[in-house]
């Protein structure tokens, strides 16, 4: 395990260490119509128990594979100037608290990319759809395991190359299952991460 | 049990595959519709009837804002009119065009880009189909539409201009999954071409007008005079009431 680190880490070193030079020979990313991007993102999840009867406090780690198509140009004309990407995302979740159980699911994403700063492209996203996990039904707020799961967070995308940017931000997890069983409390979570995208 | 499980095996799997099939579809609409359909007549000229064609100015606009010209895009313009051969040879703009003789064209070319993404309907398109699940994609067209002018003046060494213009128009009419740069390329190229397609069939019906025989040089408008100043004949100095250019005296 610890060679792969080690790998990962030279890449890593390389790719910023390469990274003024792809600056400055490309420049800002070219992204139009019809340009998709297939990305990884990983992260950890944290519970938020917004009232007195969650009492589940599920945390672990999150693992997004993701595909998008950017369908439009860049709108507007001022630091709001962006464009609209649609696609899908797997979502995998381990569950470590209260038990270790598992969650996965498919779901729409899409994306509003400010373009303005150039390689620096703030983003705001939102995702939903239907999630599996067999921790509903052992806790008391989710009785059944076919659920929905929805997200909505921002994020930043750094471009290293026109084709690969490094991205970081934050999610917001609802995972609930739209009253088709009760009890139907939801389970709320935190979810930083970071990933890369590549573009083509 | 198992011919029934069979049975919508295959029912799904040629509905995914006429799904895909149909989710990955585009096509280009052109007007005119056809770019080749004018056929471009054009005349040997003797090599001596040739004369240059200088570039002098080249002018982009896309909706309606000024942008900077790429080479390419003029390298191509000056191709087509290569093609034509009615004139010896092609000077891109920034060239050395010393030395090319009296007579020469100057030409001024201007295109104008007009380009409509659809952008907030693709927004919308794109919400609807996230929210399907993309099961809406194979009956979801998005549109992106771009037309173009290119104007091709041409100054003539005795001071003739005349001006061609080239119009033409496109739509990609696109499914989600049939979505990629490349089509935006091919939508323009074929735009771009029939455009060209039209300026040069204007220019070759003009053939006689840019024959070497077909007009004499203009008279020079610049005119050198000479003037020598008599030497004065008292040693008073004198000044001049008027900016003049003396030779200086052997």
């Amino acid at each position: 395990m610890t060679w792969v680190a080690h790998i990962a880490a030279t890449v890593m070193i390389y790719l910023i260490m390469t990274a003024p030079i792809a600056q400055a020979d490309d420049g800002s990313p070219t992204i139009t119509v019809g340009t998709q991007e297939v990305g990884m993102t990983a992260g950890y999840m944290f519970s938020h128990r917004l009232t007195e009867l969650h009492t589940t406090k599920q945390h672990g780690p999150a693992v997004m594979p993701s595909w998008m198509i950017t369908l439009t140009d860049p709108i507007g004309d001022s630091w709001y100037r962006g464009q609209i990407s649609l696609g899908a995302e797997m979502v995998y979740l381990e569950f470590r608290e209260p038990i270790v159980t598992h969650g996965i699911g498919f779901t729409p994403r899409i994306k509003y990319t400010f373009v303005a700063l150039g390689r620096l492209r703030p983003y705001a996203e939102f995702t939903g759809g239907p999630f599996w996990t067999d921790l509903g039904g052992r806790i008391r707020e989710q009785a059944n395991e076919f659920n929905f799961i929805l997200s909505g967070g921002v994020g930043v995308s750094w471009f290293i190359t026109p084709q690969l940017a490094f991205n970081a931000g934050y999610r917001f997890h609802h995972i609930s299952n739209a009253g088709t069983a009760f009890p139907n409390l939801g389970l709320n979570a935190s979810l930083p991460f970071g990933g890369f995208s590549f573009y083509f | 049990m198992t011919r029934h499980a069979t049975r919508w095996s295959i029912v799904s799997f040629v509905g995914i595959l006429l799904c895909m099939n149909t989710g990955c579809t585009r096509s280009i609409e052109l007007k005119p519709a056809s770019p080749y359909s004018q056929s471009t007549d054009t005349r040997l000229l003797a090599s001596d009837e040739r004369v240059p064609l200088v570039m002098d100015s080249f002018h982009l606009l896309r909706n309606g804002a000024p942008q900077n010209p790429s080479t390419e895009t003029e390298r191509r313009i000056l191709n087509r009119v290569q093609e034509t051969r009615l004139f010896s040879t092609l000077i891109p703009l920034g060239a050395q065009s010393d030395s090319l003789g009296d007579k020469i064209v100057s030409a001024r070319i201007t295109i104008d880009e007009t380009i409509e993404p659809h952008s907030w309907l693709s927004a919308f398109k794109g919400i609807i189909l996230g929210g399907s699940m993309f099961l809406l994609s194979p009956f979801v067209d998005f549109e992106y539409d771009y037309a173009a002018k290119v104007g091709l003046e041409l100054e003539r060494w005795d001071g003739q201009v005349k001006r061609y213009e080239g119009v033409s128009s496109g739509t990609v009419q696109y499914k989600l999954f049939g979505a990629t740069p490349v089509m935006i390329d091919e939508l323009k190229g074929h735009v771009t071409e029939a455009c060209l397609t039209e300026l040069t069939t204007q220019l070759v019906r003009d053939t006689t007008l840019y024959m070497a025989s077909s007009a004499p040089t203009s008279a020079s408008g610049v005119r050198t005079v000479t003037v020598r100043a008599k030497r004065p004949s008292t040693t008073f100095p004198t000044r001049s009431t008027a900016p003049t250019t003396t030779p200086s005296l052997p």
